[in-house]
């Protein structure tokens, strides 16, 4: 009988440890998390930015400013709110190894050093503190990153802001696989759009994502058989997810190049935010990006 | 797609293998995204002896998050500036070529970009005494123009052997060979290539659209998804090995022939080097030896600022070198008309 009443709490214990653990769970979920809505009112329409829960997409050629947005949205997130941040933590995804850490601290040193002028480096660790980073090499490992990411997102209730650099790294590479069914081919990608869905929905973080054009726009005559350029050709379950969609374009300064060395290229963001009543509202933005960061004008 | 094999993990015995393959699981993808209730109900196994597997599965080939914290320490101790021997192109290139990333140099014919990866490959080699791997896809790598560099660098036979020696060459014209090549380098053959004590600080591809470029255009994806493994072994090895990838590419104009020149290999391949250099002629027909460089893409340094310099003369020091200097480090052509 001794053995029985010590199988017993065994039992018991376990079953503390699961709900315990369940409860947690519950806990992180419905906690609010960080509502990243003022991240940048300067991009959004309206009052508008990004609800929990929604995705925003940055789509765009080489140049046009897409990293360094992302730069300018995790300072913002991870600063502490004297200097201007949410303090919030960020999980950074990246799939085709294009942070650049030295740039993304040079630009938080700058913003922390117009706040404080000593003591950066510690200022500077514990904001960097806030950053997880996860580099992905196949959609195959992008969809068991997120599922273990889950643990992550129940475990802390800080994180509230996760970016995805580039969401089309692997577009040819999946596209070649598939072979000649179009379904095959964009089967991995949907995959992890359905889980992310799940993850949107289920613990309410908001999500920034890259999206390489995979055609030069040429500002000549439309009359080519590519037709538009900014077109989306990402899967159709990764589009349903996309509530706000950033075009990001270089400002034409005329075809002399030497015209325009030396001074600031301006950049230019036109944001188009899908409501659920089927409405679309716009909103045009230029920046520069400085040794600081991206400056709006 | 990682295939469920028993012995995977604890727990996973050919018996749940078999189980899993007849419930239309066989990956570890499948397992990870599937209901675990339900599936140990079909496989008639405990959900606590699946749901441990799934997360040793998980931990097992998920990537691991790391915090930006350490992450930035440990950059800050391995990054290391690699200067080309040219100040004008290091002033370019804020002091150098960065190890941990890839750097391209487009240029059209005659621009000078095989001369150029000549100049920073035996920099490398005989300044900095590090290893350079070199992988020529054209044909234009010669011992001999190796040499001739060298001997105006220095006139010690001895040292001019060994920084040749630093120097690997890989002579290979098609994709497959390419990638063969540097997943090799992955997989240990850097790690061999470290003779001398010094260690592969440099991997020079001349040129990277010679193999690539033959592959695009057309309906077939097939070209594009190469395309972006050559990207993905040469970012890996760049990252993972803390060497600074060069890479040269040809050019092409844009808007379908009457626009500006720009860099081949269109959109898809825009965003793969950090930093991108134009190179091009410098149009004085007293001095064939000019180029300009153009930066076209970069994180540090504002866009579009231009370096000019001279072929004849890598280092500034053979400028004062005079005479014996300009005869060594020769040219293709002869035609050298000295001040």
């Amino acid at each position: 009988s001794e053995m029985t009443s010590q199988r017993r709490r065994r039992e018991e214990e376990e079953v503390r440890a699961e709900m315990s653990e369940s409860g947690a769970q519950l806990f992180a979920r419905l906690e609010a998390r960080r509502c990243l809505k003022d991240i940048e009112p300067r991009l959004f329409p309206g009052d508008g930015g990004p609800q929990h829960g929604e995705v925003v997409e940055l789509y765009g050629s080489e140049g046009t400013g897409k990293t360094e947005l992302l730069y300018h949205l995790l300072c913002r997130c991870v600063l502490p709110n004297a200097a201007g941040g949410l303090e919030a933590d960020v999980v950074f995804v990246d799939t085709d190894y294009s942070l650049d850490m030295l740039r993304l601290v040079s630009i938080m040193e700058s913003r922390l050093n117009s706040w404080m002028r000593e003591n950066n480096e510690e200022a500077c660790r514990s904001c960097l503190s806030r950053l997880l980073v996860v580099h992905c090499s196949s959609s195959s490992q992008l969809l068991l990153t997120l599922h273990f990411l889950e643990n992550s997102f129940s475990s802390r209730p800080g994180l509230a802001l996760l970016l995805i650099d580039s969401i089309s790294a692997f577009y040819w590479p999946d596209r070649c696989e598939g072979g000649a069914n179009l379904a095959k081919q964009e089967e991995k990608l949907s995959k992890c759009s359905e889980l992310l869905g799940r993850l949107l929905r289920d613990y309410r973080i908001t999500v920034f994502a890259t999206c390489h054009a995979i055609r030069r726009s040429y500002s000549g005559p439309s009359s080519s058989s590519f037709s538009d350029p900014d077109r989306p050709y990402l899967c159709r379950a990764w589009q349903r997810l996309v509530i706000h969609r950033l075009l990001c374009s270089r400002q034409e300064a005329g075809n002399n190049m030497a015209a325009t060395a030396g001074r600031r290229q301006v950049l230019t963001v036109h944001c188009t935010s899908s409501s659920s009543s089927g409405t679309k509202a716009h909103r045009s933005s230029s920046f520069y990006v400085t040794d600081g960061g991206v400056e709006f004008t | 797609m990682v295939l469920l094999r028993d012995g995977m993990c604890p727990g996973l015995d050919e018996g749940l293998v078999r189980g899993l393959r007849a419930a239309d699981i066989k990956t570890v993808e499948d397992l990870v995204s599937s209901d675990m209730e339900e599936l140990a109900q079909r496989c008639s196994v405990s959900y606590k002896a699946l749901f441990a597997i799934r997360r040793v599965l998980l931990a097992q080939h998920a990537a691991f998050p790391v915090s930006g914290a350490d992450l930035y320490e440990e950059l800050l101790s391995s990054t290391a500036i690699l200067s080309t021997g040219n100040p004008s192109l290091d002033k370019l290139l804020d002091s150098g070529l960065y190890t941990g990333e890839i750097t391209e140099l487009s240029g059209g014919p005659g621009s000078g970009k095989s001369q150029v990866c000549f100049g920073v490959a035996v920099h490398i080699s005989h300044q900095l005494k590090q290893n350079v791997i070199y992988v020529d896809t054209t044909g234009g790598l010669t011992a001999g123009r190796l040499l001739q560099m060298l001997q105006a660098e220095t006139s010690n036979a001895e040292e001019q052997m060994e920084a040749l020696q630093r120097i690997r060459v890989f002579r290979l014209f098609d994709v497959f060979s390419l990638l063969d090549c540097l997943y090799g380098l992955c997989g240990g053959g850097l790690q061999r290539a470290s003779v001398g004590g010094g260690s592969v600080k440099a991997v020079i591809v001349d040129s990277v659209s010679a193999v690539i470029a033959p592959l695009l255009g057309g309906k077939q994806n097939e070209g594009m998804s190469l395309m972006s493994q050559v990207a993905g072994v040469l970012k890996t090895m760049a990252k993972d090995f803390n060497v600074a990838a060069l890479v040269t590419n040809h050019v092409t104009r844009s808007g379908g022939g009457g626009g500006e020149v720009q860099p081949g290999l269109g959109a898809s391949w825009s965003h793969i080097p950090r930093t991108r250099v134009l190179l091009e002629k410098g149009g004085d027909v007293r001095r064939p030896g000019l180029r300009s460089a153009t930066l076209i893409k970069s994180s540090r340094r504002p866009l579009l600022i231009k370096e000019e310099f001279d072929l004849k003369w890598w280092s500034r020091s053979k400028e004062e070198g005079g005479g014996a200097a300009a005869a060594a480090s020769g040219k293709r052509k002869r035609d050298e008309t000295d001040s």
